[in-house]
């Protein structure tokens, strides 16, 4: 039912569709996207620890949830530190990288002590000044 | 009672089938995007799995063949066989990331680890599958999954803007970024009509036996089931406007949605949402694994279905043990299901004329259907919906590389 041209297009996308991920030198938009992924992982690690400090979740949930926001932050502190950036905006690139990283730390934390109200209180803080939530 | 108890097909196909993990994606993503201004695509989409479902339960009903067996016979070998493979393709896609979510929500409920949770994940499925009834099955996920409920609580608890909410049911194009609009709209879409609801629910039909007489039955289940299926998918959408947009958060983990549900009601609801993703994802992988075996199998004319022993459907019963073998193979490489559904969805869509044409033309043959062909309504509403298919068909893939799969 489809042509032959139609079957270049399907994969021409597929190698496009594909190719479009964590590559590729850092320019400014993908500084901004990769910031606001940033603040997004922040404001939720934000949540989840609010509902640590009051004791209404359950331990194993904010200690994976917390996992993968954490795994999250890291490989994108990977990223900004290694991937090569356009000069202009290189330093603030590896500013970024640090950010993520300091977020990826807070988030072990929280990680580490998924039962522990005081920790989740300092760290809902911290993580809701770093993403600027409301 | 045995009506009441076949609506069980009904809301199987539309809580483990309408709301799997394509949809507690796109619908939180959406919501988390563009609050409620998407809510308007849910209803579109609604109104077409119930349209096209309509017309698979009735060739069912009054052939006794589901969807596959009736292409193949009326659309010739050539246009059967491109379905089937582009839906074999889209089905293992979608049941290895339903498996993967399944994994994620045992690890989120137990904190056990991920990979095993997989092999646990499939060999529970393998042994349910072998030694359970089509009935039980229904009844066990269709039921369990109707603690996705909690997430119509959530968004109430959470107090949405109801004036907007209402405005997201007229369609509308957004005012900025309508790149991105469309590609969610195009995957909140393909979510809805998904080609292994359509399989699944015929081939049901056909498994519980629907002969003419259940021809209301089957008007029920498509209309009551998907609204239920409905109804939840908005919920979740609305939970992602009042939640994680506020927030300014963009979710990229299943376990995210259940954080929609923590919020507002606690644990209990963060308990509820766990088993609640767990049942309709699990729903979902055993419609998407027999989906992938009755097409097989009708296409091959083999012998299948769960009302018969395996021994009675030999060859059917080792496609579902092989899909299900190769679902581990692709979860176990560390791929993200959520990654991989949003992928599944996009190249569903792609396929999807591939799916409603055939079934269009056999709903429409008088040879076949005799006085059950389509009326008037399902004709008018059969051919909008093909040019909203043939359009979101033509546009899903260059979208998704424009947005980048969504990450704009």
């Amino acid at each position: 039912m489809t042509s032959r041209p139609a079957h270049g297009l399907v994969l021409v996308s597929l190698t496009l569709a594909f190719s479009g991920c964590n590559g590729g030198t850092v320019d400014r938009h993908a500084l901004t996207n990769d910031a606001s992924t940033l603040d997004s992982i922040a404001c939720e690690g934000a949540l989840l620890a609010h509902d640590v400090a009051r004791g209404r979740t359950t331990t194993y949930f904010a200690r994976e949830q917390a996992e993968e926001l954490r795994i999250q932050s890291s490989n994108l502190a990977d990223a900004l530190s290694k991937r090569p950036a356009l000069a202009a905006i290189e330093q603030k690139v590896r500013l970024k990288a640090k950010d993520a990283a300091a977020l990826a730390a807070t988030l072990q934390r929280l990680h580490d002590h998924p039962s522990d109200r005081a920790v989740g209180a300092a760290v809902e803080r911290s993580l809701k000044k770093r993403g600027g939530c409301p | 009672m045995n009506k009441v108890l076949g609506l069980a097909l009904g809301i199987l196909a539309a809580i483990g089938g309408f709301v799997d993990i394509g949809d507690l994606v796109f619908n939180v993503a959406a919501g988390a995007t563009f609050g409620y201004q998407l809510m308007w695509v849910v209803v579109v989409g609604v109104i077409g799995i119930m349209v096209y479902s309509e017309m698979c339960g009735r060739v069912a009903a009054v052939s006794g063949k589901a969807v596959f067996d009736a292409v193949r016979e009326r659309v010739g070998f050539k246009a059967a066989l491109g379905a089937l493979i582009s839906s074999e393709i889209v089905n293992l896609m979608t049941l290895a990331a339903e498996i993967g979510g399944v994994a994620i929500s045992l690890q989120l409920l137990s904190g056990l680890p991920y990979r095993w949770l997989i092999v646990l994940a499939i060999a529970g499925f393998a042994i349910v599958i072998w030694v359970t009834s089509f009935e039980w099955l229904e009844r066990v996920f269709g039921y369990g999954g109707l603690c996705m409920l909690v997430f119509a609580v959530a968004a109430v608890k959470l107090g949405p803007d109801w004036a907007k909410v209402g405005k997201g049911f007229i369609p509308h194009v957004a005012h900025n970024n309508k790149l991105l609009y469309a590609y969610f709209a195009i995957g909140l879409l393909g979510a809805a009509m998904t080609p292994y609801e359509v399989y699944f629910y015929s081939s049901g039909g056909v498994e519980d036996r629907w002969s003419p007489k259940d021809i209301g039955l089957n008007r029920a289940n498509a209309i009551l089931g998907y609204t239920l299926g409905g109804f939840l998918s908005l919920a979740l959408m609305i939970v992602g406007g009042a939640l994680f947009l506020v927030h300014g958060i963009s979710p990229e983990h299943l376990g995210t949605i259940a954080l929609g549900a923590e919020q507002p009601l606690g644990q209990v609801g963060l308990l509820l949402a766990l088993v609640g993703i767990l049942f309709a994802v699990g729903g979902a992988s055993i419609d998407t694994v027999f989906s992938g075996a009755y097409n097989l199998a009708q296409f091959c004319g083999w012998e299948w279905g769960r009302y018969r022993h395996p021994r009675g459907a030999p060859r059917f019963a080792l496609t579902w043990v092989v899909l299900l073998v190769l679902a581990l193979g692709i979860v176990m490489t560390g791929v993200d299901p959520v990654i991989l559904t949003e992928y599944a969805v996009i190249f569903s869509v792609a396929a999807l004329p591939l799916t409603y044409v055939p079934i269009l033309l056999v709903a429409n043959d008088k040879a076949y259907m005799g006085s059950y062909r389509n009326g008037r309504l399902a004709n008018v509403l059969g051919l909008v919906y093909l040019v909203v298919i043939m359009i979101v068909a033509l546009t899903a893939i260059p979208l998704m590389v424009l947005t980048n799969a969504g990450q704009n």
